[in-house]
Order: C-alpha cells, then structure tokens, then sequence
C-alpha cells in the first residue's frame, strides 16, 4: 500500500494540512462567540457595559476565519480526491497489467465475476478508505479530541464532565454495532437467496407454468420475503435506537454543564459566554463520534478490499518465460513426449501418458466423448497450460523453453465458444494482427464461409458487435473466430470444436477451402462428430484422458471398435 | 455495501459525500406518488401513530432549547426563573424528545418494511402470473433490476427520507414560529442562510450531474473493457494481445480517473460549503444578536436560542435537500415496479378438460405471429393421433418450438383452432391444460432444492412407488445413487453441481412423475455429447409408451422412431411421413439428412 501511497504523498499531506485547518477553525469558533457574548454583549471586564466595536470587529475576524476555513475544507476536499483516485487508479492499473500475465489454471482459479469485482468494487473500496483515512480519521479524531481539549481549556470541570460521558457515547456505539455485526451477512444471504430465487423462477418460468407450479413458487418467495424482512426491522430497531440514547446521553451533559455552571457563575469562576460554548463543543464532539462509526465501516471494508486485491498483487506468474526464440524442426512439428496433465496439482489426472507426434502440414483430429480430455490436449500445444508430466514440443523444442510471445505467434486457435470484442467485424477479424489490409481479412472470411452473412448486414465489416456479438447466431460467431484463425496463417491451427455449430455442408465447405489455401499449415481439430474428423490425415480416439487409438477412418472403422460405437450412435444402424 | 447504507440510514447527515449520485427522474410523478400513498394508507396505525409521536418529538424539540436559553439568561442574571425547575424541565423535555425519536425510527422501520414487503411480494406474484410473452420480451436482468435496485432504492428512501421529512418539516414549523416570536430581525437574517444553502446547491448539483454522467459511462466502458478481455483472455492470450489490451485499459482508466476527480471534488465540495455557510450563519447569529442584545431588544439567552435553533432549521433543510435526489430516484424505482404490476395477468378462467385416458391432438389452420405482420406460422394444421409420436423437424427458425408454445397456451393463435380430444382448447383454462401436458427442454431447468422434490415439482402427491419407477425407467437410478445423499441431495444453483446430460435425464424424470397425457420435448437433446444423448433417448422412449408425444429436434439422430415425421420450412409442413419413406421421397428431409449424415459432402 505504501508503494502507492508515496506517490500521491504530497497531495495527501497537504489534504491533510487543510484538514486541519478547517477543524481549526471550527473548534475556535464557539470561543470566539463566547467572547463575543461575554466581553461584547455582557460587558465582563468592562465592568458590564457593552462594547459594540469589540462585536463588530470580533465579528469580521469570525468571518475571515469562517471563510478561511471554507476555503481550507474545499481544497482539502480537491487533494483528497486527487490522491485517493490517483492512488486507485494506480492499483488498477497494476492489477490489470498482473492479470495480462495470468496462466489459465490462475483465471480458472478466480474466475472472470471474481476478477471483474475486485477490479470494480474492490478498488473503489480502497479508493474510499484511502479517502476517508485523509479527510475522515483527521476531521472526527480532531472535532472529537480538540472539543473536548478546548472545552478543558474553557473550564476544567466541563472538560471532565464530557469525558466522563465519553464511556457511555463510546459504549453505546459499541454496543449497537456489536448486536448489528452478526446480523449484517445475515442479511446479505437472505437477499442473495431471495434473489436467486427470482432469477431461477424467471429463467424457468416456462417450466413453472408448464406444471402450474406458480403458487408453490409464490409461497416459496413469501416465505423467503418473511424472514428478509424479519432480519432487516431487526437491524433498523438497533440502530433506531444508538442516535437517540447517544443524544439523550449528551442532553444529560448539557444540564449538568448549566448546573455546575450556575454555581461557578456565582463563584466568578466561568462566565455564560463560556457555558454556551461548552455546549456547542459537546454537540460538535458528538458529531465527531458519530462519524467515526462510518469511518470504521469504511475502513475495516477497504481493509478486506485491499487483501484481495493484494492477492491479486502478489500473485505469481506461475508460467515463467523462456528464452528460446526458434525451433530446431521443421515449422508446425508437434509431439507429445508421455504428457499427463491435470487441473489441479493434486486433481484428477485430465491425461495420462499421452505419446503422440503430429508433423508439419498434417490434419489430425482428437475424437472423444465430453471430458475425455481433448480441449486440455489441444490447450497444451500453444501452453495455456503446463503439463504435469512429461513434455510438449513444438518444432522440436520443449514449449516450456519458448519466449511465450515467440511460442504463441507460431499458433492460430479457434475455439468453440468464439470469443468476440466489442468493435467492429473486421478488427475482430484482424485481432492480434492490426496490419491486416482489407483484402487479406476478406480472404480470411471467405475461407471461413463467413464473407457471405457479413456481405448481407447492413454495414458489412464495419459492422459494430455488441455484447460480444449477441446478434449473431452460434454458427456465425464461430465463422468470425475461424476467420480470425485463418487470418493468422500460423503454423499450427488448433481448431478446438471450433465448428460445432456449423451445418456439415458449411463446415466440409470451410474445410476444403482450408486445405486449398493453407496446404502447409499443421491443423488439429478437436470435435465430437464423426463428419467433422472422417477426412482427417489421422484421427486420435480419446478415452478418460488415454490415448485408444490413432489412425485414419477407414482404419478405425476395421480396428477400433470405440470407433465404430461412435460411428453407429451418430449415423443411425441402418446407413451401414 | 448493504452494510454501509443500513449504517448510513441511521445516521443523519453522514452520508455527504453520496449526495447528488446518479438520479432518476419518474415520467408521472404525481400518479406515483399517489400509489405510494395508498401503500401507506393500508397501515394507518403506524402512520397515525408515528405523526404523533413526531408531533410530540417536535414540540419538546423546538421547546427544550427555549428552556436552554431561559436558564442561561438565569445564569446571566439578566432574567428571573426557577434554575434547578428549568433545568428539569429542560432536561424532561428533551428526553422525551429522545424516546420520541427512538419510537419513531422504531415505527418508520416497521413501517417502511411492511411496505416494502408488499410491494416485493406483489411483485413477484404478479411475475408469475405474467403471460410468458411479458418475460419472453424483457431482459431477465430489467426485471431483477425492478425487484433488487428499485425495491431498495424504495425501501432506503421510505426507511430514512420518510421520517427526516415529516419531523423536518415539522421542526421547520416549529423553529421558524418561535424563532420569529423571540425576534423577528435574527430570524429573518439567520434563514437568509438557507438562501445560500439552496443555490449553492442548485449550481453544484448541476456540475455534478454533468460530471457523473460521464463518469458512468467510462465506468460502464472500463467494466465491459475488463470484463470481455477476462472471458476472452484464451483468445488474448493466444494472439498476443496483452500489451494491447493493458495499453487500453490504462488510457481508459485515466480518463475515469480524471473524470472521476472532477465528480468527486464537485459533490465533496458540498460538504465544506455547507459547513461554512452555517458557521456564516452562527456569525450573523453572535454578530446581530449581540448587537440587539446591547440594545436591549433580546437577552444573551436567545443568543443561545438561536445557536440550537439555527441547527435545528438548517439540518432538515440540508437533509430535505439532500434526499430530494434520492427521493427522485426511488420514486422513478416505484414507477417502474408499477409499471409491471400494471401488466395484464394471464387469463385463468375457463373450462377443465374433461377426465379421459388418451390425449388426440389436433392443429388447423392455425395462424400465428409474434409480431404483427410478420407470421410464423401460416396456415398450420396437422393432427397427433392418440399415443402415437410425431417429431417436428427444421432449420432454425422455421417454427418447431412456436408449435409447443400454442398448444403450451404460452402463446395465443391469432386464427385457427386448437383441439385436444375435439375441444378447442381457448375455452379450457390455462391451469386444467397444462396439467395434462409436460414439456422437457433444451435449457434444462432444475430448481434449487432436494432431487426429490425436484422430481415431484409436477405431481406433489406422487407416491414413493410411482417415483421409483419414473427414476428407474428414465435412467436416473444410477445417477441418483452416486449422489451424496441420493434422493435428499440438494442442488446448488439449479444443478450446477451435475453436467448437463445428468440434468436433462432428471427433467425427463420429473415429466414421467408428472404423468401426463401429452408429452413434449423441445430440443432435448441437443446440448449433450452423442453418447449421453443415447442415454437420453433410451429414457424419453419409455416416458413415451402410451402417451402422445411430441418431439422437437434439430438432430435428426433423436426422431427416427417417430411414427410420423413432419417438416417445417417457413411455418410451413412442408413433407410428412416416416422417416424411410420420406427419405425415399428425397425432398426436404432428405437434404436435412444430406447435411446432417453425409460428412464431407464435396
């Protein structure tokens, strides 16, 4: 924290220098109007006989100082907020840049809602703390201490009498907020559960009507509504009842400050100017204290916030770079050296002993029911992930020993769930390669049989993608990252059942266009149909993360019975 | 942040810095309110008691600094009176005024929650009674936005605005009568304060808007910017995008940062100005005061007097003001919920259908769109002879679920009839016809509870036996037994806990024990890998004996024991019959198939 503190330290200094000047001036503004009273109006040291200059002038000082202060409290309130925002700005800058250098297993591991709130939320947590720390911490410890400093200085036994009440203002607090704590996540579950609730009642609904369930659903609602309510009157009775005990704590002040005050007036100890300013300082205190209940809250936040962002922080690239920037094979080489593989360090193995060489230009498929393990195969290639076991090689090098940025240059992945960017068609199309020309992404998106729907929209490649193309269906949006793939022209394409939502006409379309256009390009197709794979130089039969068989259709078909099961499920008996 | 704002609510004027957040403006205000009234209306015992308790409150509070000033004056010596008598009475009158203000916060969250109950359950009730049209038009997350922010937004605002309006406005009553009965010339220069107040309001708060508009729209940029690179980071990572992508981030962050100084010293400005322009108003106080005191015209007492009521005209004033953004939002928030509230229900009337053992379904000419002017079905007949099975078969969009969504009743015909065993079923109530049919869809939808009452959601009154079975012919026993507490585990999140085709043998389940005559499923197995959609098809084959059945695919794989075949081109049947004789006719479902089964047709 203080790495980013140091920066912004000037501006939170001199917020925190003008800080002290307004509490200045509002802790010697009452002394200020009991002189005005005592010397001015009543007249004491002048043996009673008013002196209006004296209130005049007195006057305008206040006025100054008043001003004075305003003016030290706006521009306190300017640097607070050019540190804290300066400083969250910092943070998020950093995180980002911490997050670029994630592996997958650390994405998964947090997942994108978790990141996007400690991102969002999270900063503006630390922001706020930072800002309150400045401006918050100074203004109430110094309203709360300087009042009850002053009011010692006006009178030793109003000074003992407020902070004899201190205690209880202190205790009361503590006492309200310690009932409320426990209740407080209470009651956020209860608004979580009853928002889920809606939520799966809305997505369901045709389900719900379907069966005529609507009145089960309502009394389920009711009954979660109930006990919402409940914990939230429970929280509010609590707290109703802190500023009005607090406040009849301090009106309890205020009358034994008029009662000793009566004797001590008499006694020509004090003076009345003196006892109304005692009673200013004792509200002003109270005001502090009470303000010092939202500073905890939003400190001990900023407190949580900031240790999951320093998390974030402090986390590891756990794919260290290598060095190496060539292969030594021929480009597009790829070999799997007895790879295992799992998620988790001590999870279920994904892959075991996994023993296969593909070469430059081939097309080799990996076929295999859902988990089997074939995405993991593949997302070892371009090192989304590390293997646990063994060694991946591309060109004849271990893909560990690769500059990351060399290694991934050398592949082109599409993946089944196309990720696409909020800008136009052909940048998305050109993501990754800005100096595509015009003509090079149009190619790419007739190879991709995506030129023809994008010709038909409105504004073609210009076309804006909102909402990472909502507008588009399944098939389109994975023709737009096939596009992307080819646009690429890597050595390795990996196609990760990039073409599952396509109709076989199209894809065996796309299909042999890629082969005509990219005939040196080493391509690996992860897909679950039999049409998808059939003309693959090689298909790999995936089981529960082994290799079962490896071979071309016809072969498969005589040989590996897994196969034919898959085969049959998907064709029907009767087209043998 | 709940905990925050439930901290905020109980604090008068702690939450500066929120004041002028982003608000909303109400299209009718004036009708809103006026619902909102009634809202109240139907719990007058705690409004009737609460304004008495905050006319009580009032008077002991514009009272006790009276009594304050009298006893200073005493000990002045400039007036006469009884010290130790108006001590106490000072003291009783603001003790009183501290349970008052007790009871009141008491009653105003009694009262804010029984209403915000109400309202939350209206609304939910009235969301299942929408026709589907309603949620099928909406955004799920418009609608939880009304029942999440809106209903809060309201809740916060009746919880804190509505006491500090009515005892501010009472306490401005008050103080300004006796402020103005003590010495009219103080009190008119110490309200000219107020005037201060309220344009230094005005002028900020439109700055701030200004700002905050902005602001919000690079938050809204930087969160979609953050939020697409992380679900996109594969493909980031894969082109080598990251430098290009933080470099973005970094120049969006800037500019909200810059944004984001310029909202915040506006709106925190507010603070200090306010905080100023009061000590002004103390000076004018202590000046004038002091001087009308050497005149004679009051006593240093009403000095005193003034101090506190100056305090106590000012902060409602403040808090009025500061809520009045506030206010405008939530009652935009209210409009909104009535707005759904105000919807028509779904119709529930008419007849039951009549007890029978077989369900024949019948479509003619029916026409149907969900847009005027443009159909989706034109002239639609086919008929679904008792316990046989039809499957429908298409492109997308050529109309296959739109069947399911009329003979369902989700959806009106606009001409044409629809008859189950000769009824036409407009005339049967929505309720008697939808117990008769059960559907299992594409998107499986489980409900966060035991397996066995997800089992039972369609027939509570199944016995143990008949559960049994539906599990055992639908292929579930084995999945029900891996499960850690078998029927009684509990299903996180709508069944986020087991994979898709675990589901979606469990939704087949929960349509067997419902035990309807006519059973539809739409796109059932679409979502699962060919293996487990063996499963499944295995599973809806028994769920089918003896029912009538329809099946919606867009696989062909799921269809082929159908006993007729229809296909669908532009809400239009386009070929009927079964599966070998249509592909003999090598027509439409043949090219389907071509597609589907050829491979690499080149």
């Amino acid at each position: 924290m203080w790495k980013y503190v140091k920066g912004y330290l000037h501006f939170a200094v001199l917020a925190a220098l003008f800080m002290v000047g307004e509490v200045t001036v509002d802790l010697i503004q009452p002394k200020l109007m009991s002189r005005i009273v005592d010397e001015g109006v009543l007249g004491i040291g002048n043996h009673g006989s008013s002196d209006l200059n004296l209130i005049l002038s007195l006057g305008l000082f206040m006025i100054i100082v008043v001003i004075l202060g305003g003016c030290s409290g706006s521009l306190n309130n300017v640097f607070v907020h050019m540190t804290g925002q300066n400083i969250g700005n910092e943070i998020r800058k950093d995180c980002f840049g911490k997050i670029m250098m994630f592996s997958f297993s650390q994405m998964d591991q947090y997942g994108a809602g978790a990141l996007v709130t400690r991102m969002t939320n999270d900063i503006t947590q630390v922001q706020n703390m930072v800002s309150q720390f400045v401006r918050g911490l100074i203004r109430t410890t110094m309203l709360t201490l300087g009042s009850i400093y002053f009011m010692y200085r006006l009178n030793h036994s109003f000074g003992y009498m407020v902070l004899a009440a201190l205690p209880f203002f202190v205790g009361c607090m503590a006492f309200c907020l310690h009932r409320a704590e426990p209740l407080l996540p209470k009651l956020q579950q209860e608004l979580d559960d009853i928002n889920a609730i809606l939520q799966e009642d809305i997505s369901g609904i045709r389900v719900i009507k379907a069966y005529v369930r609507e009145w089960y659903e309502k009394v389920r609602f009711g009954r979660k509504n109930d006990t919402l309510v409940k914990t939230q009157l429970h929280i509010l009775t609590i707290f109703a009842f802190m500023n009005p005990v607090m406040n009849a704590i301090m009106y309890l002040v205020v009358a034994l400050i008029l009662m000793v005050g009566k004797v001590q007036v008499d006694q020509g100890i004090t003076t009345p100017g003196n006892i109304m300013a005692a009673i200013t300082y004792t509200t002003q205190m109270l005001n502090g204290i009470l303000m010092l209940v939202m500073l905890f809250q939003t400190i001990s936040k900023g407190i949580t916030s900031w240790g999951r962002i320093k998390e974030i922080l402090h986390c590891d690239p756990d794919l260290p770079d290598g060095e190496c920037t060539t292969g030594v094979e021929q480009g597009g080489t790829i070999e799997f050296r007895d790879v295992s593989f799992s998620f988790q360090s001590k999870g279920k193995p994904v892959l075991e002993h996994v023993n296969l060489k593909i070469h430059a230009g081939e097309t080799v498929a990996i076929l295999g029911a859902t988990g089997c393990g074939k995405s993991a195969l593949a997302g070892l290639i371009p090192r989304f992930y590390d293997v646990t076991d063994g060694t991946v090689l591309v060109d004849g090098v271990d893909v560990r020993e690769y500059r990351q940025t060399t290694l991934r240059a050398k592949i082109a992945v599409a993946l089944q769930k196309s990720e696409l960017f909020g800008t136009s068609v052909g940048e998305n199309i050109a993501w990754g390669n800005p100096e595509a020309s015009p003509a090079e992404i149009t190619e790419a998106a007739q190879i991709a049989q995506a030129d023809a729907f994008i010709q038909e929209k409105q504004e073609g490649y210009d076309m804006i993608l909102a909402e990472r193309g909502a507008s588009l269906s399944g098939g389109q949006k994975q023709r737009l990252s096939l596009a992307r793939a080819v646009l690429k022209d890597a050595e390795i394409l990996i196609m990760d059942d990039a073409t599952s939502a396509l109709d076989l006409k199209t894809e065996s379309h796309f299909y042999h266009a890629l082969k005509q256009t990219r005939p040196h390009c080493t391509k690996v197709i992860v897909a679950q149909r039999i049409a998808s794979v059939r003309q693959a130089d090689r298909i790999v039969i995936l089981e529960q993360g082994r290799v079962v068989a490896c071979d071309t259709h016809e072969e498969l078909m005589k040989t590996c019975g897994l196969y034919r099961d898959i085969y049959h499920s998907q064709m029907g008996e009767e087209e043998e | 942040m709940a905990n925050l704002k439930m901290i905020e609510r109980s604090i008068p004027g702690a939450n500066r810095g929120a004041r002028f957040a982003t608000v909303q403006y109400a299209e009718d205000i004036k009708g809103t309110l006026y619902r909102i009234i009634v809202y109240f209306m139907k719990e007058k015992g705690l409004v009737i008691s609460m304004l008495g308790v905050v006319m009580v409150g009032t008077l002991c509070g514009v009272w006790a600094p009276s009594l304050q000033s009298h006893a200073i004056d005493v000990i002045a010596g400039s007036r006469n009176g009884h010290l130790m008598k108006l001590i106490s009475l000072m003291l009783a009158a603001y003790l009183i005024y501290s349970v008052s203000q007790l009871l009141q916060g008491m009653i105003s969250a009694r009262l804010s929650q029984r209403i915000v109950k109400r309202l939350r359950k209206e609304l939910f009730d009235k969301i299942m009674d929408l026709p589907i049209q309603y949620l099928d038009v909406h955004s799920s997350g418009d609608i939880m936005s009304r029942m999440t922010n809106d209903i809060e937004n309201i809740s916060t605002t009746v919880s804190t605005s509505l006491p500090s309006m009515v005892s501010g406005i009472m306490t401005i009553i008050g103080t300004v009568v006796i402020m103005f009965w003590y010495c009219p010339k103080l009190a008119f220069l110490s309200w000219a304060t107020v005037i201060l107040t309220i344009l230094a309001m005005k002028i900020l708060s439109k700055q701030v808007r200004k700002y905050s508009r902005k602001r919000q729209q690079i938050l809204g940029e930087l969160n979609g910017t953050v939020e697409e690179i992380i679900t996109g980071y594969r493909t980031v990572v894969a082109y080598n995008h990251q430098g290009i992508s933080i470099k973005e981030f970094c120049d969006t962050a800037d500019s909200l940062t810059k944004a984001g100084i310029r909202t915040d010293i506006f709106s925190g400005i507010m603070g200090p100005i306010m905080n100023c322009i009061s000590n002004i108003g103390f000076v004018i106080i202590a000046v004038f005061g002091g001087y009308f005191a050497t005149k004679g015209i009051i006593s240093v007492g009403v000095i005193s007097a003034f101090i506190v009521y100056a305090k106590q005209f000012s902060r409602p004033v403040n808090e009025i003001a500061q809520i009045y953004g506030q206010l405008q939002t939530a009652i935009a928030g209210a409009e909104r919920v009535f707005a759904v509230m105000d919807e028509e229900k779904e119709d529930q009337s008419g007849d039951t259908l009549p007890e029978v053992q077989t369900a024949q379904v019948e479509f003619q000419h029916v026409k149907f769109s969900y847009q005027a002017g443009n159909p989706v079905l034109q002239d639609f007949s086919m008929t679904i002879p008792a316990e046989k099975k039809i499957a429908v078969v298409g492109l997308t969009g050529s109309g296959k679920t739109t069947v399911v969504n009329l003979l369902m009743r989700f959806y009106d015909i606009d001409s044409g009839t629809i008859r189950i065993n000769g009824k036409d079923i407009a005339k049967i109530s929505r309720e008697s016809l939808r117990k008769e049919i059960a559907i299992v869809l594409q998107d499986t939808v489980l409900f966060s509870d035991t397996i066995r009452n997800n089992l039972l959601y369609g027939n509570a009154q199944a016995t143990e036996e008949q559960l049994k079975h539906a599990v055992a012919m639908s292929r579930c026993e084995e999945l029900i037994r891996m499960m850690p507490d078998g029927y009684d585990t509990f299903l996180t999140n709508g069944g986020a806990n087991i994979s898709q085709g675990q589901r979606q043998l469990l939704t087949i389940a929960r349509a067997f024990v419902a035990d309807p005559k006519i059973l539809i499923f739409d796109e059932a197995t679409s979502n699962v890998d060919t293996r487990t959609e063996k499963a499944i098809q295995d599973a809806m084959h028994q769920v089918m004996k003896n029912r009538t059945g329809i099946i919606i695919a867009h696989r062909l794989s799921t269809i082929r024991d159908a006993d007729m075949i229809v296909v669908m081109d532009h809400g239009n049947i386009v070929e009927n019959g079964t599966h070998q004789e249509l592909i003999q006719r090598r027509g439409k479902y043949y090219e389907l198939y071509q597609t589907q089964y050829a491979g690499f047709a080149t």
